[in-house]
């Protein structure tokens, strides 16, 4: 089922047999994605702390905390309609991890076709994401938005909402960029001639990651 | 390490899609109908569904998506435990924050 990857890995590891039968680069990705975690949660937790440091919603207290549902409440050339374009964001996030893992198994059977295909998906879905996170930007940057301030409640809010989506879609379009990478070389036949596409799934864990920070922001700031 | 046929795996992926789908989607159904009908009431009941909801989406992601489930044990284990200190900081820095309220409460910093 799975082509481990031979080239190099015993002078990367000098430790003989890969531990845990996985192979080097897959380890060495989840390291940076146990610290990248790490950042993650750092980010979110000040965010907590912040958060509940504030009075909780109150229209009449413009220190209170925001409502999500009163900041978060249109889309392109639709407003009143809270939630609704985030759903379609995570639904869109959701659909390109499915995408990924289809390209991570047809990259086992080794069809090069089947992975240009499913790697077409995901680039593609990430690119409607990071697209609609721009638009919901400039949207918030329009009414008022700002790192140290805006017109919904606590000055805070803003800050940390550009902190957070902001790092979160800055890892997204990083994602894109190499799923890009991927594809071009997938496309040249790089993979097939290195006798495994063990690249995809390396970066299948990656694009994954995204998605499973996503369930976190995506709770923090619009559901909370 | 996966020891499920190729069409079971495809059938698998789809399935999880599912289930990811619905769960947001009853997350977003909760709110909506909590900011609709019930705006008045506290909002903890629901904060504490959101959580469970979120770690159910978070299981699938990393045991299927991710194919922890299929690696070594102590390899799950490897990556799970370091996230334990998440679940101190998780409490201790909430804790402080309602602390800071609570000073800026008795020192009229908020009116």
């Amino acid at each position: 089922m799975e082509a481990v990857a031979t080239t190099n890995a015993k002078d990367l590891w000098s430790g003989g047999d890969s531990p845990f039968k996985v192979s080097y680069g897959k380890i060495m990705m989840w390291y940076f994605l146990i610290s990248d975690t790490f950042t993650f949660a750092g980010l979110l937790i000040s965010y907590g702390a912040i958060r509940t440091s504030q009075p909780k919603h109150d229209a009449a207290n413009p220190l209170s905390w925001p409502d999500p549902n009163e900041v978060f409440n249109a889309g392109p050339g639709f407003h009143n309609a809270p939630l609704i374009f985030v759903t379609f964001m995570t639904f869109t996030l959701i659909l390109s991890s499915v995408t990924m893992v289809r390209a991570v198994q047809e990259g086992h059977q080794m069809n090069r076709s089947g992975v240009l295909k499913w790697m077409a998906f995901t680039i593609l879905g990430g690119l409607v994401f990071v697209g609609s996170q721009a638009w919901e930007w400039s949207h918030l940057i329009e009414e008022g938005m700002t790192p140290h301030g805006n017109p919904f409640g606590a000055s805070s809010f803003g800050a940390l909402f550009f902190l957070i989506t902001g790092f979160h879609g800055f890892h997204v379009s990083v994602g894109v960029l190499l799923n890009s990478w991927a594809f071009i070389s997938t496309y040249r036949g790089v993979f097939d001639r290195r006798g495994h596409y063990e690249m995809i799934e390396k970066l299948g864990l990656y694009w994954h990651f995204v998605d499973l920070v996503w369930v976190y922001v995506f709770l923090a700031f619009y559901l909370f | 390490m996966s020891t499920l046929t190729q069409e079971e795996s495809r059938k698998r992926v789809w399935r999880v899609c599912g289930i990811l789908a619905v769960v947001t989607a009853v997350e977003i159904a909760a709110a909506l109908i909590h900011y609709n009908y019930m705006h008045d009431s506290p909002k903890s009941f629901l904060n504490i569904l959101f959580v469970v909801l979120s770690a159910a989406k978070a299981y699938y992601i990393m045991s299927e998506f991710m194919h922890l489930k299929y690696e070594l044990k102590p390899m799950v284990i490897s990556i799970l435990a370091p996230f334990l200190f998440l679940v101190w900081g998780i409490i201790a820095f909430l804790w402080e924050g309602h602390y800071w309220l609570s000073e800026k409460e008795l020192w009229h910093i908020l009116k």
